[in-house]
């Protein structure tokens, strides 16, 4: 039974660019109250008021929190405020979409001496990919991921293929994929569907930081079935698509949303 | 435009940085050098300056994160930033 995301709640996680801001924007659009979480300085703070505005005029309830979603301290913090806007009810939809990294080569380059430290992997792995873990877990023991919950995780074409500077991101990416499987068998008894979604190449901010990533832009637009890239927007309806039931039998997935990219 | 709310106080800015890195005040000298001495990542600087923008009542951008390397350095980040402001 397909069943609408009207009036239920979606937390995502890194909700202020890219993926994060596009299903925030669809799910709204669609009538669910959005709960987001992103880390931004003050001088993204326009950006993102415009955007709570445009959420709002949908007329969903919108609560958003500048906070480091990786620190443990801000989890403990908004799982509460969670439980509090949704009136105990708990959220349909949680979307992990957290962009923080490191993009440095592992071995020391002619034009780039700069590596990656050891601190700075952990960092990655830890934000774009234990961090999934951490959220699935306190939200559902706090019992606001009830039965039909939808848990979604972003990986990209890195879980599987190495890039120039990509190493950290790559390896919590297949982290990530990892971590989906893992908790899909843990959640299925309570009914919670974990799927990962690779997008295509997407031009979102995060991507722009990835060296060369014009280039690699050309390339996935000229090789790409569908002769584009991937946008925000493709992966924000495929979300919304895959929240439209409370069936949990797809899960432990990764699927790719790239119109046949990684297919050629 | 509204009065910062907060002075800039070398000593005050320690504990500030100190109790985000949750590290002892005298383990931030005024040179220790954040990612070498004191094992901050871009994510623990990045919480630095998003906790220092709302103390000081600073904007700052992604582009000041190499500015946020020692003590001394983020000293003159933020007097810079408040002169302007």
């Amino acid at each position: 039974m397909l069943s609408s995301v009207k009036g239920s709640w979606c937390l995502i996680l890194g909700a202020s660019s890219g993926m994060g801001r596009a299903t925030a924007l669809a799910m709204a659009r669609e009538g669910a109250n959005i709960f987001g979480v992103h880390f931004s300085t003050a001088s993204q703070q326009d950006e993102v008021d415009a955007l709570i505005e445009e959420l709002r005029a949908t007329g969903v309830q919108v609560v958003f929190h500048n906070r480091n979603a990786a620190s443990k301290q801000t989890r403990a913090e908004l799982v509460p405020l969670v439980a509090e806007a949704t009136g105990g009810a708990g959220v349909r939809v949680l979307l992990h979409s957290l962009a923080f990294g490191s993009l440095l080569p592992f071995i020391p380059q002619d034009d780039q001496a700069d590596v990656i430290s050891q601190r700075q992997m952990e960092m990655t792995a830890d934000v774009m990919g234990h961090s999934l873990v951490y959220w699935t877990r306190d939200l559902y023991v706090a019992g606001l991921l009830p039965r039909g919950a939808k848990v979604f995780a972003l990986t990209s074409r890195g879980d599987e293929h190495a890039m120039p500077s990509y190493g950290a991101v790559s390896a919590a990416k297949a982290v990530l994929g990892s971590h989906v499987r893992q908790l899909a068998v843990e959640l299925a008894p309570a009914g919670i569907a974990v799927n990962a979604l690779r997008a295509g190449m997407t031009l979102t901010p995060a991507m722009q930081r990835i060296p060369n990533s014009a280039g690699l832009a050309q390339r996935a637009r000229e090789g790409n079935p569908h002769g584009r890239t991937t946008t925000p927007e493709d992966v924000a309806e495929t979300i919304l698509m895959l929240s439209a039931s409370d069936l949990s039998w797809m899960t432990g997935n990764t699927i790719a949303v790239d119109g046949g990219e990684g297919l050629v | 435009m509204p009065e910062p709310t907060t002075v800039l106080d070398l000593e005050d800015l320690r504990r500030t940085i100190a109790e985000i890195l949750d590290v002892e005040e005298a383990e931030v000298t005024d040179t220790a050098d954040f990612k070498e001495d004191l094992d901050v990542d871009s994510l623990l600087a990045m919480e630095i300056m998003v906790a220092l923008e709302r103390k000081y009542q600073v904007t700052m951008g992604e582009s000041n994160l190499q500015e946020v390397r020692s003590l001394i350095s983020v000293h003159d980040l933020l007097a810079a930033k408040l002169v302007t402001a």
